[in-house]
């Protein structure tokens, strides 16, 4: 039943998509409402600043931590039984 | 004196891994990996504030010492036993029960110990029992992995056991409390890096990714939960406040799931992403305040439940495919659903969605960093929130259920007591999320904090969708590729090899020169020696003692025969050994 109801959404990736979008959307707005008295610094009074922090965050995250993999890190999994 | 060491929970699961065999002898073994985790899980409600202590060599040791700390983690371990034991119920072998057992028994000890030499003991209980659950897998880098994993952690044991002599040599006290910052000695931070070796901390955490990745599938479930968080515990015993701790832990959070991002082995992004969990408990012990410790064991409870659960989830897949690296895996949410939603779970938990275990607990110790006015660790800490969300909330399920690729396989689902024991880990990650005040309720300090307030929903909200926005973006750049990636055991991985070569050419160049030499001037010189000696031992000796040499000849035979040449068996009877004596001083 999982399974079928997983595919049943998997067939739809356009709607799956909006609803993403729509959630988002709603992240914004609702940020207008919160109750700002605990925050703990400047940032905490920008509306989105999370948002911006989560995708910039996870855009570089991925830039930097592949990138040092591939010129770096990166090894056979065999490496140390060479 | 013999009836309080019985109360003891680790007593408990010593004699429930001796038992094992017979009532595997019964094939009760099942019913009886279900009764002794849950007797002690019930009996630790029931321990005294103080017991089991013993004067030995002059030393006062106490077994025993129940405080609000303590009974937070005998709670989530014994719980963690019974759900780690129902989840192994289909391995046949006693032996992997057993180590499971003393391997808790040891985290258990070292918990409720009250001063440096009972730790110490079940210290070293937990590194030589765990090593057996690497060992088990019986792959040749098993065995491999599991050498490195015990030598590392006899190496932090000695510098543990340095730090305690130091310690008693100043203080003369080996009791087991707080250790205020200002008066800490060189002995008390051994002590600390003892600990911390346990706990991960970079740089000496490469232990981790290493082993774990290579034991068994239930081992690593075991695993996943006591080793570092026996090591908070004893953090957040002895060095809360320390600013040293508060600025590794957060160092931590962002190099583990650094390499989770990057790794491919579904149980190593794991294993790095318990380094980055773990540094928000060291991070918050390190920042000291009420809130903070409050947090960090509050995290520990949580992590605990949460990250068994991804273990037993990618374990299932490893059991029904023979698979963990997610180039190798996809599409297999058609034949694993419960699986995939119970890991699901666990991957939100770890996120901290609102209505999981991850909020209520991450935030407390994000919150405690903001608390203290200290804004770049608690963006450290967030950035490593979003990473995780990232590497272990969407990657890891997407690649293995989902995936661009199809990998062609179908396994069944994993077998029922799997699937109970993930159900009983979900079912606490979400039961936490939703009652909070069960968790609060425990901690050592009073809670006053509200997770569920309108700006941490916001903010949660917020770097979960757009992190998942990311993802969503990026998804082609994190095809996971068949590779690994070098970290800091580099240097004693290669350095072993560096010696090898050192050994082998110039070491033993000079070793064939000296016995050239010796063979030509030293050799005849020895030989005659050897013949004046041999006619004295013949002519003198043997009249004087007559039948002695027949007997050590006899002696030397029987002595061949118990003498296998595996370190294996010789650890595990060494380590028997430390338990017989344990009993016997014990008891007497």
């Amino acid at each position: 039943m999982i399974a079928q109801m997983i595919t049943y959404l998997r067939e739809r990736p356009t709607v799956m998509k909006w609803i993403f979008f729509a959630y988002l959307g709603f992240a914004l707005v609702f940020d207008f409402f919160a109750d700002r008295s605990g925050a703990h610094f400047w940032g905490d009074h920008v509306i989105g600043y999370w948002a911006l922090f989560g995708l910039l965050g996870c855009l570089l995250m991925i830039v930097f931590c592949k990138g040092l993999s591939h010129v770096w890190l990166e090894r056979d999994t065999d490496y140390y039984d060479k | 004196m013999t009836s309080s060491i019985f109360m003891h929970p680790a007593a408990l699961f010593i004699v429930g891994a001796l038992l094992l065999p017979l009532f595997r002898k019964f094939n009760a073994q099942k019913i009886w990996l279900v009764v002794v985790p849950l007797l002690a899980f019930i009996q630790i409600r029931y321990l005294p504030a103080s017991f089991g202590t013993v004067e030995w060599l002059g030393f006062k040791l106490q077994f025993g010492r129940v405080d609000q700390l303590t009974m937070v983690f005998l709670h989530v371990f014994t719980l963690m036993a019974l759900i780690g034991s129902i989840f192994g119920l289909h391995v046949k072998e006693s032996g992997q029960h057993a180590a499971a057992w003393l391997y808790v028994a040891g985290s258990l000890g070292t918990t409720l110990a009250g001063d440096y030499l009972v730790v110490f003991m079940f210290w070293e209980l937990m590194a030589f029992a765990s090593v057996f659950l690497i060992w088990y897998r019986k792959r040749r880098r098993s065995i491999e992995a599991g050498y490195r994993y015990l030598l590392v952690h006899v190496v932090g044991g000695m510098i543990l056991f340095g730090g305690i002599f130091l310690r008693y040599q100043n203080v003369h006290d080996l009791s087991f409390n707080l250790i205020a910052p200002d008066t800490a000695t060189l002995g008390d931070y051994l002590i600390m890096i003892g600990f911390m070796l346990n706990a991960a901390v970079p740089p000496i955490h490469a232990w981790l990714p290493d082993a774990y990745p290579e034991a068994t599938v239930t081992g690593a479930v075991f695993m996943c939960a006591f080793t570092t968080k026996t090591a908070v515990y004893v953090l957040a015993r002895g060095f809360a406040g320390y600013e040293a701790l508060a600025i590794l832990g957060a160092i931590m959070t962002l190099y583990g799931v650094g390499y989770a991002v990057v790794e491919n082995d579904a149980r190593r992004i794991l294993a790095y992403h318990i380094v980055s969990q773990v540094g928000y408990m060291v991070c918050g012990i390190g920042i000291g305040t009420h809130m903070a410790v409050n947090g960090a064991v509050a995290h520990a409870y949580a992590h605990i439940l949460y990250k068994a659960l991804l273990f037993m989830g990618v374990g299932s897949v490893l059991e029904m495919t023979g698979r963990s690296k997610l180039s190798e895996l996809g599409g297999l949410y058609k034949y694993m659903p419960l699986s995939l939603v119970f890991t699901v779970i666990g991957g939100i938990a770890i996120s901290g969605f609102p209505l999981t275990s991850g909020f209520i607990s991450k935030s407390m110790v994000i919150g405690a960093a903001g608390a203290d006015h200290r804004i770049l660790i608690m963006h450290m800490l967030s950035l490593a929130a979003v990473g995780t969300f990232l590497s272990v909330g969407i990657k890891l399920p997407y690649f293995i259920w989902f995936g661009p690729n199809d990998a062609g396989i179908k396994p069944k689902e994993a077998h029922w007591n799997m699937q109970i024991g993930m159900f009983m880990a979900a079912f606490m990650c979400i039961f936490l999320g939703v009652y909070p005040d069960y968790l609060y309720n425990m901690l050592p300090y009073a809670v006053d904090f509200h997770p569920y307030n309108s700006y941490h929903l916001t903010e949660t909200f917020h770097w979960l969708g757009f992190t998942g926005l990311g993802f969503y973006i990026m998804v082609k750049y994190l095809k996971p590729q068949d590779v690994s990636n070098l970290d800091l055991d580099w240097f004693y991985r290669k350095g072993a090899l560096g010696f090898m070569w050192l050994a082998k050419k110039p070491v033993n160049a000079a070793n064939e020169w000296v016995s050239n030499v010796y063979q030509n001037v030293g050799l005849r010189f020895t030989m005659a020696t050897a013949r004046a000696l041999s006619w004295f031992d013949w002519e003198g000796i043997d009249w004087a003692l007559d039948g002695s040499a027949k007997g050590m000849i006899k002696a030397g035979e029987q002595t061949r025969q118990f003498q296998t040449g595996k370190l294996q068996q010789y650890i595990g009877a060494a380590a028997g050994l430390v338990f017989v004596v344990l009993i016997v001083v014990v008891l007497v």
